[in-house]
């Protein structure tokens, strides 16, 4: 299975990148772990989570095609 | 592209007069009020301000921005039309980078209504901004 994950605002900035995909997580907290692992200095970044556009605080399973976003505060108008 | 809020570049004056010219074609309301949001040459340490670069979640905005709208549609009876258009990409000093237009039959609510949707803009919709500096450094906001 496979899920993308996006990366917004300054994250984009120290991934280098805006997305990445990610395979054979079972949750969202096993990915946060894989993404963690991949880019440390996240620990110094406050984001949310989105899972397919809705805004997330729980531990659902993920399934291939999901979306996962993680975006700093917004920062709009 | 959310192809309803999301322009790349700045809004210009033929955005502006566009939403206008439809306003015209309006004869059940009464009243229309405008907001824009203009990038400001703010001084930072020292450093002045010579654009934003918006990015933004498309799709995202594509579904908070349709949220923020039927709020204030259900909040203000009398408003008949809601047009919100951000940009993306770099927007200079000096340039607009948001327009919010809120129709009613009566200004009370229009302006109230417009008001409520740039803080809900501001709020929900998911944009960010990395302010460029004359020396082209760079701060997210």
């Amino acid at each position: 299975m496979e899920v993308k994950v996006l990366f917004f605002g300054v994250l984009a900035e120290v991934t280098g990148t805006s997305f990445k995909h990610y395979r054979e997580v079972k949750s969202l907290g096993d990915l946060m772990l894989r993404i963690q692992d991949d880019f440390p200095e996240f620990v110094h970044y406050n984001f949310r989570i989105s899972l397919n556009n809705e805004i997330i605080d729980s531990d659902p399973l993920l399934k291939t095609g999901d979306e996962v976003a993680l975006m700093p505060p917004f920062a709009g108008g | 592209m959310a192809a309803k809020y999301l322009i790349f570049g700045p809004i210009t004056q033929s955005t502006v007069s566009d939403l206008i010219v439809k306003i015209e074609e309006k004869t059940d309301t009464g009243a229309h009020s405008i907001f824009l949001g203009q990038v400001r040459s703010d001084e930072i340490e020292g450093k002045k301000v010579k654009a934003i670069e918006y990015s933004a979640y498309e799709k995202m905005v594509e579904a908070e921005a349709d949220k923020i709208k039927r709020t204030i549609f259900s909040e203000f009876r009398e408003v008949s039309s809601i047009d919100i258009i951000h940009s993306t990409g770099f927007v200079k000093a000096g340039e607009i980078s948001l327009i919010v237009i809120v129709s009613a039959h009566h200004r009370h609510q229009a302006i109230q209504a417009c008001s409520n949707t740039v803080e809900m803009i501001k709020e929900k919709l998911p944009v960010w901004k990395n302010e460029i500096f004359e020396d082209n450094s760079h701060k997210w906001k």
